[in-house]
């Protein structure tokens, strides 16, 4: 950046720096990688003293087989291809598809294309590959230790995860808790936020400051405060159910009101009810940040209050909202408290179902279990990041959209 | 096409008054310049008019319908803002073109109504940036085929030149000036810049602390200003005022004494004020009304400005080019009675 002679900096500063910054993402990133690495061998090789055991699987290699060089070469390179393909061509295709000028149709519908194949190249077209590379080189000499397995591999602990102790059922809990908070927390947080932002009423300010104590209270105090009226939502309810004037809409969904607790579904108002401040205030000061010219302008020219917002703002807002969607999708998703002590053991989502992966316990094969389903919780957070790397980036950074 | 009449607009903002009991019709066609210093209320008024404020009292009525109660889009105005408002996300020809997406105009005639609004501002071959990509003047373009790309009845212009270097704002002003010629669309246009009002507009409202001042045409608010506010507003340098007192046709304040002013009962404490370039040094041995040493002198190219002490104000004289004295000289200056108006002290309008 800075070629000046003044500010360059010595050679020494430079490599305590690289070298500070190295040291820090190898300790940030080891514990993961391990993990991950243990997740796919034997208990027997994940719990050896012996590093190197845990890296290649020695005896996970000679029971269950694994992957040779070439394999792991041309796994990576595979997966490198699909991330550039949807970094370059992403846009271009989705444009491509948008019958009738419909971007989001367009978007849709490559995304379709992009898993379905993604799912086909990973499963069956990379594997076919790599036997045929693999028979080609076995013939030649030398050659033939590239095509030989040598790190050990084994998806026995995932299929008992996911399998056996039914981990989809956690999956989909989570997925159920975590979309309806997103969507929820989103939809009111842009129109919350939109309005605090370009009002000039004092109402506004309280309202924000409200939001912020509500913000500041232990989670652990709000459950607290639901935990009682979950248990006996049946009595609580019952007058909505009683009263003629709403009875005839309730009787709609069930004859008798329902216990709340152990139901994802109303886990999501709590969630939504700690997640809400901060969306708010962060959607708020993206909406700050765009001019209110924006607005006037697009309502001179032939839209509507809320039509100037749907067509003129939020285009410019996606990234605030997305990089804003981020954060409340993580707190929904790695949410331990709420739902482990609002939801039973039939209802679990997955942060707290690992729990009572570790407490089990009593054998090496369950701790590695506990761990491959660790590893499987964190896939879809790095799917999530990947995928919307650059809104998340430039709503973190520049969080002003100049017009 | 329209005439925008304003019946005893009102706007108060809790307990403060932007806007006070403003009366205006603005003529069809006609190129309407709201002026004053900022906070005076000529932006309001023109929000108002857009339908962007609401109206706190009086009535605001568009080619004779009110629509005091109409959303901004339903009043067939089209608005350049002072930060350009364009749409970020869209390249020129779709902002250009918004207005008649969303007005859910025959998409037939888009491009080439696009196309026209274009080249009348010499956009032509900028139609697929982005507004980033642009310059400010080119963005300030882009706004302006905005609002004329959908041919509305009213202009209005919220001091759209002042984010513009010193010399661009003077070729756009030749353009928006133009373009109002050709296009003959009623316009009202809101500076703070007494310049553009002059050059640009038919008739001037000047404006202060949201009363109007005076209407009237450029020259009329240069040369017969109502009061001591728009005296002092218009005109660069602004006319030079004067308090003294005026007595049998003879004003009097420190080293300056002007006879021959109209004889007509106003004696008493005065403001006389007098425009820099209408004064002139005198020559020879003639008597001057104005004797005193030279206060400051300053180059202006194509004349020189002296300024000297009269009383407790600074008064300007504007000599020639070739005017050559330094500070402390002595001076003599000729004010004709002729030149000068005269105001009331205390409520500063003229007499």
């Amino acid at each position: 950046m800075n070629d000046t002679a003044v500010l360059r900096q010595p050679f020494v500063l430079r490599f305590a720096t690289v070298g500070f910054i190295v040291f820090w993402t190898i300790l940030a990133a080891f514990p993961l990688l391990w993990i991950t690495l243990m997740s796919f061998k034997l208990p027997i090789d994940a719990f050896a003293s012996d590093p190197l055991r845990v890296i290649f699987g020695f005896t996970t290699l000679r029971e269950r087989g694994g992957l040779s060089v070439t394999a792991l070469v041309l796994g990576a390179f595979a997966l490198w291809l699909a991330y550039h393909g949807a970094e370059h061509h992403g846009r271009r295709f989705a444009r491509y598809l948008a019958l009738g000028g419909r971007e989001w149709l367009g978007w849709l519908l490559a995304a379709l294309v992009y898993v379905i194949a993604l799912i086909l190249g990973l499963f069956w077209i990379l594997p076919a590959i790599v036997r045929v590379v693999e028979a080609i080189l076995s013939h030649i000499p030398v050659l033939d230790y590239l095509a030989r397995p040598m790190m050990g591999l084994t998806m026995q602990n995932y299929r008992a995860v996911w399998i056996g102790y039914r981990f989809y059922d956690n999956f989909i809990n989570s997925m159920i808790v975590t979309t309806g908070t997103v969507v929820i927390s989103l939809t009111v947080g842009t129109l919350a936020g939109y309005g605090l932002a370009r009002t000039r009423s004092n109402v506004a300010f309280w309202l924000l400051i409200a939001a912020l104590i509500f913000r500041a209270l232990p989670h652990s105090v709000l459950v607290t405060g639901y935990l009682p009226v979950f248990i006996h939502s049946r009595e609580f309810l019952a007058p909505l159910w009683n009263w003629h004037a709403t009875a005839w809409f309730f009787h709609l969904f069930s004859d008798q009101p329902p216990t709340l607790y152990g139901q994802p579904l109303a886990v999501i108002m709590v969630l939504v009810s700690i997640n809400q401040p901060f969306t708010i205030w962060m959607l708020r000061s993206f909406f700050m940040n765009i001019p209110a010219e924006l607005d006037e302008a697009a309502r001179v020219d032939g839209c509507s209050h809320l039509g100037a917002f749907r067509r003129v703002i939020m285009p410019v807002m996606w990234p605030g909202v997305i990089t804003t969607g981020l954060f409340s999708f993580l707190l929904a998703y790695n949410d331990y408290l709420v739902c482990s002590l609002l939801l039973d053991a039939q209802s679990q989502t997955m942060v707290p179902a690992i729990t009572s992966f570790f407490n089990r316990e009593t054998t090496t094969t369950d701790q590695v279990q506990a761990v491959a389903a660790a590893v499987s919780i964190t896939a879809p957070l790095f799917l999530l990041v990947i995928v919307f790397q650059k809104q998340i980036v430039s709503g973190l950074t520049q969080g002003a959209v100049k017009g | 096409m329209a005439e925008v009449q304003l019946r005893n607009v009102t706007k108060h903002w809790g307990g403060f008054t932007a806007v006070d009991d403003l009366s205006l019709t603005i003529a069809d066609h006609e190129f309407l310049v709201l002026l004053g210093p900022s906070g005076c209320g000529k932006t309001t008024t023109m929000r108002m008019i857009a339908g962007l404020s609401d109206v706190s009292g009086g009535e605001i009525r568009i080619d004779g319908r009110k629509v005091n109660a109409l959303e901004p889009k339903d009043r067939d105005v089209a608005m350049v803002f002072q930060n350009y408002g364009l749409y970020p996300n869209l390249n020129v020809y779709e902002n250009i073109r918004f207005p008649l997406k969303v007005r859910k105009i025959d998409a037939s005639t888009h491009r080439e109504r696009v196309l026209k609004a274009a080249e009348l501002v010499e956009l032509q071959d900028l139609l697929e940036r982005r507004p980033r990509e642009l310059s400010g003047g080119q963005r300030q373009r882009v706004a302006l085929a905005r609002a004329i790309v959908r041919e509305p009845n009213v202009f209005l212009m919220d001091e759209p030149l002042s984010n513009l270097d010193a010399k661009l704002r003077v070729s756009t002003r030749a353009q928006i000036k133009n373009l109002q010629h050709e296009l003959s669309v009623t316009t009202v246009y809101v500076t703070h810049d007494q310049i553009e009002a002059m050059t640009l507009a038919d008739r001037v409202v000047v404006m202060n602390r949201g009363v109007v001042q005076q209407i009237g045409t450029p020259m009329e608010i240069y040369d017969r200003p109502s009061n001591t506010f728009v005296a002092g507003f218009i005109g660069s340098p602004a006319m030079n005022l004067i308090e003294g007192s005026l007595a049998g046709g003879v004003f009097k304040a420190g080293d300056m004494r002007v006879s021959g002013l109209p004889d007509d009962g106003r004696d008493g404490d005065v403001v006389l004020g007098f425009r820099a370039e209408d004064a002139f040094v005198a020559d020879g041995e003639e008597p001057a009304e104005l004797e005193a040493a030279i206060y400051s002198v300053e180059l202006q190219g194509d004349a020189t400005m002296v300024t000297m002490r009269v009383g407790g104000e600074l008064c300007s004289i504007k000599a020639a080019k070739s005017f050559e004295a330094r500070i402390g000289d002595p001076l003599r200056v000729r004010i004709p009675s002729g030149i000068c108006h005269r105001f009331d002290k205390k409520t500063g309008a003229r007499l």
